[in-house]
């Protein structure tokens, strides 16, 4: 589903030698998989997640999602890739103050061309799924932080993508929290089979991935044996 | 994207910045209300000419005009009548008068006619009845608001003032209805011909002929009209007085549009100060939006739509308000122009008015919005947290550069082309808008360094903060705002107060030719250009304390497209002009000269226009040609179309009249000026239409007229300083409040209450500062460019005293009333709890 070959990034720096924040990694992750990568900060995750997003441009190398190159689309057909067929969980909550769960989850589907009340009916399934029912009408100021990182993931996959990056999605949430928010995003993505690669540092992640990949200085160097598959190709 | 699902974004966000929003729509509403209203005063006074003109002339397309209120035969109307091509012609004899009912006396522009012209005019003229034109009954009818004003609202006999004498006529109120655009107060009088004829003693004179030429034959009928009027009368369009109108009213014009531009850049500096505030929010949006898929152009037009609410609300506010302010504070007073035209004091509201003010509001809007995100809107996202330093960033030596090729431009601008003085200003605007970067740098250094030798808690931490160049757009902002007011304020307040003491100092001149003055009354003979049949001289000179009794004529005299104010003073006046007034050649020179007779003192951008120089000889387009020659060059002695002096003699030749518009009556050395007044009241009589002033008196009410014409300018000022001490305090105060997060880290880092507030108000203060004193250091300059162009172009009288007062009480005035308003939400922030560190 999802293919990174010889993915190369760096960007320069003030010392003069650049910045290698990816540097040829590959990998191939089958759809519906759910894959972790760790690696402490500056280790080129969540540049490896822009290149993935068509945010970024690779220097060398290619993201192939379903067969298709992402790496040189136009800025029209990215911003139409992430639109219909990526989800995105930040750690940032960035919620609109003021707005409602319900409107805060609709953003998305705003932008897909849908009318507003069809967008509010669309996502109101999803939140419910996500344990929001009662709290849809809440300003998000008035959401505890688990829920509001539950709105930004019912705001990515409301959608329905094919492919879920999440950056850090736990890091605002205290341990307990973090394990629910992790537990209900792994078991929705599995029931809608959307394929994910989670970045984090933190280890309790590895609990919901079926593969688990270290990232160091740009390179993929290694996996849990016990998780499964191997990278295809670790650096 | 769908218009609803961005409808629907904006309503979901809206809650959340509703603050913000609202001081951005009062920004742009006081911006919108500014030039608006600013734009209503200016089409008010056009306007009203225009369509009084208009009104009365209507499809008539030429007039024969006469040079002086004496005019012409009447026998001319025929020969005009047969001329070919000559489709209806109307006769008219307009003569300055002055009605006199129980509660009051107005000023009015008599027009006799007769019914042709209820059959021919315009819509005013068409709304009086043939019947009552065609009387020959001492009749007229005037605007109802007039009439209302004087105490006449019903038909009844009132006094005229016409010449020297009273006569009793029968007014018959009603003739242009009231309010709005029906020009209900317009100084205008209607009248039947032979009625004006008979009170103004001239049977059987005219002085314009309006009429209307045959399709195709306008040249045909011009050519034939410049054959009879030789060089004794003028032939124009019909419609020329608005002409001469518009060449009067340019300065007032151009200082208002000036100075509502001005505004309305501070107006927009307080809204763009506002919408600073929702930066932050709305470039969280935009990453999330595009994270999430939405293309540039669906941001793009998210935004869009946050201007158009923004700048439809705030412009809305804005046009109520102006139409308050242009009701209220600028009511477009006519001022010294009411001497020379019938100019009313009605608000004209035209479409274009409107169009200016929603145009600069939409746009203030749109740009507020868009600009401090054009680098999420035009970069690709990948470039967006590379760029965390303002746009500004590195550039300021470029900055300076353009600054100075600003400056350049300005000084260029002052040297050689004054003319361009509204040009100057922009780009010494920008000059000093391009500076501000460098000038806060320079400050937040020397800060740096000053502070290694006191080092304090307060003014280290105002360092860090001014430092910041997270918060860098924002101070650049507030201070421009500050810069833009203190540089408005100084340069066109020390332009406006030398103005003043200019035109001070020419009434001085003038008024104190005589000891006591009597004139034809009325507002409209403020100048004594109207003249009255001499009776009473001689009488004036037996009685007790008269010296002397000199007789001073005046008019004003169309010469192409200026109304000039002629002033002819006796020939034996000693001080015939004053020598403060002469701008080029020897003042005693040019008196003996004046006294000596065939030589004229004119205005500098009179003879500009027409080459002329000193010793040159020229043709004065009097009732009767007369030649002189250029004694020396004046100012325009406060009458911004120009003035030409010469002596009374030489007046009578050239308009073939030996009426006086004023007898100026010294006294003998002992007597008082009052009791004299009184003496001559009383033989002057009860029906007399002249009225006795003092010198003092005079000079008073000239002084007070200068002052009402300059009026707008310090209104305008003080609301351009009330609005940027307002956009300021509310911008930094906002600032304040957003940063109650790190003041409350600040307090877990053991700052205390009183030092974080100290620090704040060390930071206001600086920030205003820098902003404030260099817009004072730039308002002198400005001063100097507004100076030489009213003294150069329009030839006004410029007395030039020291602007730093100005200065220093601008640039104090609102850094001390900002820093004073900051210092509450400042010492409110400083309470913020530590506790809000730790938000779970």
């Amino acid at each position: 589903m999802l293919e990174l070959r010889e993915l190369v990034k760096h960007f320069p720096a003030a010392s003069g030698s650049p910045v290698r924040a990816v540097d040829g990694v590959s990998l191939s992750v089958a759809a519906g998989e759910f894959v972790a990568l760790y690696g402490p900060s500056g280790s080129g995750k969540s540049t490896l997640l822009m290149l993935i997003a068509a945010l970024l441009e690779p220097d060398a190398g290619s993201v192939l999602v379903d067969g298709r190159e992402i790496s040189a689309l136009s800025d029209r057909d990215a911003a139409n890739y992430r639109l219909h067929e990526l989800g995105f969980v930040r750690q940032s909550l960035n919620l609109i103050p003021g707005a409602s769960a319900l409107d805060n989850a609709a953003l998305k589907l705003l932008g897909a061309d849908l009318g507003s009340r069809e967008a509010r009916r669309r996502i109101a399934p999803l939140l419910e799924h996500l344990g929001l029912a009662d709290r849809m009408s809440h300003r998000a100021e008035q959401l505890s932080m688990g829920e509001r990182q539950r709105v930004m993931i019912a705001r990515a996959l409301s959608t329905e993508p094919k492919l879920l990056l999440a950056d850090e999605p736990t890091g605002s949430l205290d341990t307990e929290r973090g394990a629910q928010v992790l537990s209900l995003l792994a078991e929705t993505c599995r029931e809608r089979k959307v394929t994910v690669v989670l970045v984090t540092h933190d280890q309790l992640a590895a609990a919901f991935a079926d593969r688990v990949f270290s990232l160091r200085d740009g390179q993929l160097i290694d996996a849990e044996p016990d998780k499964g598959r191997a990278p295809v190709n670790a650096g | 994207m769908r218009l609803s699902s961005i409808a629907r974004l904006y309503r979901v966000r809206i809650r959340a910045r509703l603050t913000q929003e609202l001081f951005a729509v009062l920004g742009i509403a006081i911006g919108v209300s500014l030039l608006f209203s600013s734009q209503v005063a200016n089409t008010s006074l056009n306007g009203s000419v225009e369509r009084l003109t208009n009104g009365i002339v209507g499809r008539m397309s030429l007039q024969l005009d006469a040079r002086d209120s004496h005019g012409f035969e009447e026998r001319l109307l025929e020969e005009v009548q047969r001329l070919p091509g000559v489709q209806a012609a109307v006769p008219v004899l307009e003569q300055d008068a002055n009605v006199v009912g129980p509660k009051g006396q107005e000023s009015v522009d008599l027009v006799g006619t007769d019914p042709r012209l209820a059959r021919l005019g315009g819509g005013i003229a068409r709304h009086v009845s043939e019947v009552g034109l065609g009387s020959r009954a001492r009749v007229f009818t005037l605007p109802t608001e007039i009439a209302e004003r004087i105490g006449a609202t019903s038909i009844r006999s009132i006094t005229i003032q016409l010449g020297s004498g009273s006569k009793h006529a029968l007014l018959v109120p009603g003739l242009l209805g009231r309010g709005g655009a029906s020009l209900g107060d317009s100084p205008i009088a209607l009248a039947p011909l032979r009625a004006v004829q008979t009170l103004a003693g001239l049977q059987g004179r005219l002085t314009s002929i309006y009429l209307r030429a045959a399709p195709n034959r306008s040249s045909l009928v011009r050519a034939e009209l410049e054959r009879i009027a030789g060089d004794r009368l003028n032939v124009r369009p019909a419609n020329f007085a608005t002409t001469l109108f518009r060449r009067a009213a340019g300065p007032v014009d151009q200082s208002t549009s000036l100075f509502s531009a001005l505004s309305a850049l501070v107006g927009f500096l307080f809204a763009f100060n506002a919408l600073l505030l929702t930066v932050p929010q709305r470039r969280s949006l935009i990453e999330d939006l595009h994270l999430d898929g939405y293309t540039r152009r669906m941001i793009v037009e998210v935004l869009l739509l946050d201007a158009f609410v923004l700048g439809v609300i705030a412009s809305a506010l804005g046009l109520a308000l102006g139409e308050l302010l242009s009701q209220v504070l600028f009511s477009s007073d006519p001022g010294y122009l009411s001497f020379a035209f019938p100019v009313g004091e009605q608000r004209i509201v035209t479409a274009w008015s409107v169009l200016v003010a929603v145009g600069g509001g939409m746009l203030a809007a749109t740009v507020g919005v868009l600009a401090p995100l054009r680098a999420e809107i035009v970069e690709r996202p990948s470039r967006w947290h590379a760029r965390s330093s303002p746009v500004w960033r590195g550039r300021t030596p470029w900055m300076l550069a353009a600054a100075l090729v600003c400056l350049l431009a300005t000084t260029l601008i002052l040297v050689l082309s004054p003319r361009s003085a509204i040009v100057g200003v922009l780009t010494l605007t920008l000059a000093l808008l391009l500076c501000l970067p460098a000038a806060i740098e320079l400050v937040v250094g020397a800060s740096g360094r000053l502070h290694r030798l006191q080092a304090g808690a307060a003014s280290y931490l105002a360092l860090i903060e001014l430092r910041s160049r997270a918060n860098r757009s924002r101070s650049l902002a507030i201070a421009a705002t500050g810069a833009i007011a203190v540089f408005g304020t100084v340069s066109i307040e020390s332009a406006r107060s030398n103005l003043q003491r200019g035109l001070d100092a020419s009434a001085h001149g003038i008024d104190s030719g005589a000891d006591v003055w009597a004139t034809l009354a009325g507002k409209s003979n403020s100048f004594a250009t109207s003249s009255f049949i001499d009776s009473s001289a001689e009488a004036l000179r037996r009685v007790p304390g008269v010296r002397a009794v000199q007789l001073y004529r005046g008019s004003f005299l169309d010469w192409l497209d200026r109304r000039v104010w002629v002033l002819a003073p006796p020939r034996g006046a000693e001080h015939p002009v004053a020598a403060s007034q002469i701008v080029s050649g020897n003042p005693l020179q040019a008196a003996a000269r004046l006294r000596a007779g065939g030589w004229a003192v004119i205005s500098k951008a009179i003879a500009s226009e027409r080459g002329l120089r000193i010793g040159d000889a020229f043709t004065l387009p009097s009732p009767r040609p007369t030649t002189l020659r250029v004694a020396a060059l004046s100012t325009n002695l406060g009458w911004s179309p120009g003035a030409i002096v010469l002596n009374a003699d030489d007046y009578a030749r050239g308009w073939s009249s030996t009426d006086p518009s004023a007898y100026l009556i010294q006294l003998t050395p002992s007597a008082s000026a009052t009791v004299v007044s009184r003496r001559i009241r009383a033989t002057l009589g009860p029906r007399t239409a002249l009225q006795v002033e003092t010198r003092g008196a005079r000079e008073r009410m000239h002084f007070a007229q200068a002052a009402q014409g300059l009026s707008r300018l310090t209104q305008i000022r003080s609301l351009v300083l009330i609005a940027a001490i307002l956009a300021m305090a509310a911008a930094m105060g906002a600032m304040i409040w957003q940063r109650r997060a790190r003041l409350a880290d600040m307090k877990v880092d053991g700052f205390s209450r009183v030092v974080l507030w100290r620090a704040l108000l060390w930071e206001t203060a600086a920030l205003l500062g820098v902003g404030c004193a260099l817009g004072a250091v730039f308002g002198l300059y400005g001063q100097l460019l507004l100076g030489r162009a009213l003294a150069v172009v329009n030839g006004f009288p410029v007395i030039e005293a020291t602007p730093l007062p100005v200065a220093l009480g601008s640039f104090a005035l609102i850094t001390a009333v900002a820093v004073a308003i900051v210092a509450v939400p400042g010492y409110l922030a400083a309470r913020v709890r530590p506790s809000i560190s730790f938000p779970e």
